[in-house]
């Protein structure tokens, strides 16, 4: 059995297995796009790409990274794959493998990227020089199942206005279980959990759903908070989306297909579709609202990405549809371009009560 | 008014080659077939299918739908001059502006009632993820069945297998549009013809790689894309039979495409669609032809008529567009090698990551055989920011370094 070790293995989608590569014996640890650094990247890339990705690599390029043992890039969107690339020639040195995602969940596809987890099990099992066996990674699929739930729950918690410290909070939580190791997370949630509910600390603010790809800095979620938004939803690659619970299947029997029948299913990012109910992210989007009682959604996505920038204007046409008043906001990953937006956030609050 | 428009276009070309066949110059064969597909999309009288860029088109031929990337609509609007409109159109409605302009053009066609109602649509995950995302939206707009293919990264035989069964189940899946079979004598046909098109093909371009070469800035421009869609037909074995003819004939007169051919050039992904003075300048004042684009080529072996979904789903595979940006470079460096390439030009087209995307590496790339790569910045579907002079100095600039500079060859 692979040795349960500090060594951290980066990851940039949320679509990566991660109870994998903790079955491997190594910490997940999320390069998040949260930093200043030298704005490098573009000349590698192109600026007319998506800031998620041209992050990563600035931070990379500044070497700005704990130690990895590995970085497991997923084929998620041109952006992405071209990280791939770029990142391979900035740090030769890193061990680097790219799975292949498909965008559907059929089950040709299903099949197909059960064998790419296999395929990521075979490199993990090179990198850390063990061999990851099926009854490890169930364990770590029920640990991270249990990591969503406890998240889950501290959501609720939030929703109701009950939780100290919000969805700024959340989101702290949320980045420290994508870089943390899952043991001590676990231990934060429970903590969190334990405490006494707090005295509707939302009660003032307006319900909001909040989604879009990525929005990952609890500055952030402070800053929607001080314009008097209550985050009672939201679905964003760096919050919600990236976590699925877990339910044993008795149905499917191989360990690799049944983690990517999850992945697949999971609340998808834009780039995965139904193409029998296409443009569903529109849908989704406005039963999420209405879920949670929103008087309002507001969308906030990273520039160039593809994904989203398509389907942003169907997505708006349902909420108009479904009389939810929306707000759009695009950033760069950087709190400074969330703060140019707060006279609009504000306005829109405003208008909503 | 695109049935008039393109109608018009083949009974003109039809005239031209009647009235002076000894004019009937390869492009012009190529042209009257573009614009006879033209005219069955807007038809309304065909099954049409829209599709992304690695569709198995010869297989969609054997089964009687007229089939096309959905990016036809936005090189055709932008080689009309009629793009603008569109693009505002989809603009209008909050289809972001730094998206590519292809896909962009196609949603404002869309918009505006230019695109023909599909029967059914096809996409595929390869060459971007935008084009994904116009399939998708179309399938919403038109409420009709949309099936995707997706291309996987790398050339296994799981991927392949993966490819060529998903295949299988569009055959299934457009039988069940369109009420027919797939006949398998119509498809054995249409893979006779794919191959021979594929043989003639390879030796266009193999004879595009003479000293000076009979290619030059437009008579192979888009060409390789574009065979992509005739491919399963005669009329793709006839248009490729023309070039071949063609160049051969130019080549044992000693004739070449650019008279006093001085630079050899390789230009990377798309051609600027709508009408510029570029190409021309480049040929005229600095003998610069384009003797080599990055999709003029076969990246494919020929297909085994007992097992095609395989062969298929190889080909689609193998595009350049498709897998690592190490792999894309072994291409381009191939090529430039092939064709004795001075330089390579990278219009870098506004919007496209995975081609943008991937620039710096791409010019890394060919630096290490000694080729310098001049990266643009232009949107290769959309006029309205077109800086005509900035380009024209830049390309002057890269011209006149290639030609101080000893040949690499
Ligand atoms: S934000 Fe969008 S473009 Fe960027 S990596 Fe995520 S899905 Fe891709
Ligand atoms: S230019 Fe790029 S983004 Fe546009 S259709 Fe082609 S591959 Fe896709």
């Amino acid at each position: 059995m692979a040795e349960r070790s500090t060594e951290r293995i980066g990851f940039a989608c949320a679509y990566t297995p991660l109870a994998l590569i903790q079955a491997a014996g190594f910490a997940p640890y999320r390069i998040l796009p949260m930093g200043d650094w030298p704005d490098q990247a573009g000349q590698l890339l192109h600026d007319n790409l998506c800031p998620h990705v041209k992050r990563l690599l600035d931070r990379a390029m500044a070497k700005d990274l704990p130690d990895l043992s590995g970085v497991i890039f997923v084929n998620s969107c041109d952006a992405m794959r071209r990280l791939a690339d770029a990142w391979r020639k900035v740090r030769p040195n890193d061990r680097t493998v790219l799975i292949d995602l498909p965008a559907t969940a059929d089950a040709l596809s299903v099949s197909f990227f059960g064998k790419e987890m296999e395929r990521l099990a075979g490199i993990l099992d090179e990198w850390s020089g063990c061999s990851i066996n099926a009854a490890e990674i169930e364990d770590s699929l029920f640990q991270y199942g249990q990591l969503a739930r406890l998240l889950s729950d501290l959501s609720n918690r939030n929703r109701r206005g009950a939780l100290s410290g919000g969805s700024t909070r959340i989101q702290e939580l949320r980045n420290l279980a994508v870089t943390e190791p899952v043991e001590q997370t676990i231990l934060l949630l429970q903590q969190a959990l334990a405490e006494s509910p707090a005295t509707m600390n939302g009660q003032s603010g307006v319900p909001v759903f909040v989604f879009g790809n990525m929005l990952p800095d609890p500055a952030a979620f402070a800053l929607f908070e001080t314009c008097g938004v209550h985050v009672v939803g939201d679905d964003f690659c760096t919050g919600s989306r990236m976590f699925g619970e877990y339910e044993p299947s008795l149905s499917e029997p191989n360990i690799f297909r049944r983690m990517a029948e999850r992945i697949l299913s999971h609340p998808p990012c834009a780039r995965t579709f139904d193409p029998g109910q296409p443009i569903k992210i529109a849908s989704d989007i406005v039963n999420q609202a209405v879920a949670c009682n929103a008087q309002g959604v507001i969308g906030h996505t990273v520039k160039f990405c593809d994904p989203y920038l398509a389907r942003i204007p169907m997505i708006r046409e349902a909420l108009k549809t479904a009389n939810i008043p929306f707000l759009f906001l695009e950033g760069d990953c950087s709190l400074r371009s969330i703060g140019q937006q707060r006279t609009r956030i504000e306005a829109f609050i405003e208008m909503l009560r | 008014m695109m049935k008039q428009y393109f109608d018009g276009l083949v009974a003109g070309i039809e005239r031209t080659l009647r009235e002076n066949p000894e004019n009937k110059s390869p492009r012009k064969i190529y042209a009257l077939e573009v614009a006879k597909l033209g005219s069955r999309l807007y038809s309304g009288k065909k099954r049409v299918a829209w599709c992304g860029v690695t569709a198995p088109f010869d297989l969609l031929n054997a089964m009687g739908v007229t089939s096309c990337f959905v990016e036809f609509v936005g090189a055709m609007l932008a080689s009309t001059g009629m793009a603008g409109a569109y693009l505002e159109e989809a603009e209008h409605a909050g289809y972001a502006g730094d998206t590519c302009a292809y896909h962009r053009g196609v949603i404002g066609a869309m918009r505006k009632g230019l695109m023909p109602e599909p029967d059914f649509l096809i996409a595929t995950s390869v060459p971007c993820t935008g084009g994904l995302a116009v399939m998708e939206t179309l399938a919403k707009h038109f409420n009709k069945d949309l099936f995707v293919l997706n291309v996987p990264q790398r050339l296994t035989e799981e991927s392949v297998q993966y490819l060529a069964d998903q295949i299988r189940a569009m055959v299934a899946f457009v039988e069940n549009h369109t009420g027919e079979s797939l006949d398998k004598e119509n498809l054995r046909r249409a893979i006779h013809f794919t191959n021979e098109a594929r043989v003639l093909t390879e030796e266009v371009y193999r004879l595009a790689q003479s000293v000076p070469s009979p290619a030059n800035g437009r008579v192979l421009s888009n060409f390789g894309i574009v065979m992509a869609l005739l491919l399963g037909t005669k009329a793709g074995v006839d248009v490729a039979t023309a070039y071949r003819d063609e160049f051969r004939k130019m080549i044992d007169n000693g004739e070449s495409g650019v008279a006093d051919e001085k630079l050899r050039l390789l230009w990377i992904q798309n051609r600027i669609q709508f009408k510029n003075p570029l190409v021309d300048m480049l040929e005229a004042d600095y003998g610069a032809a384009i003797v080599s684009d990055e999709l003029n080529d076969i990246t494919w072996g020929a297909i085994d008529p007992e097992v095609p979904f395989e062969g298929m789903a190889r080909r689609a595979i193998s595009i350049p567009f498709n897998g690592d940006v190490t792999r894309r470079i072994a291409h381009l460096q191939q090529l430039a090698k092939r064709y004795r390439i001075d330089g390579a030009i990278n219009p870098c087209n506004w919007g496209c990551r995975q081609g943008t995307g991937a620039r710096g590496l791409i010019s890394e790339g060919l630096k290490e055989i000694g080729v310098p790569v001049l990266n643009l910045e232009v949107d290769c579907i959309d006029s309205r920011n077109f800086a005509e002079g900035q380009l024209r100095t830049r390309l002057e600039a890269f011209t006149e370094m290639l030609n101080e500079r000893p040949s690499i060859w």
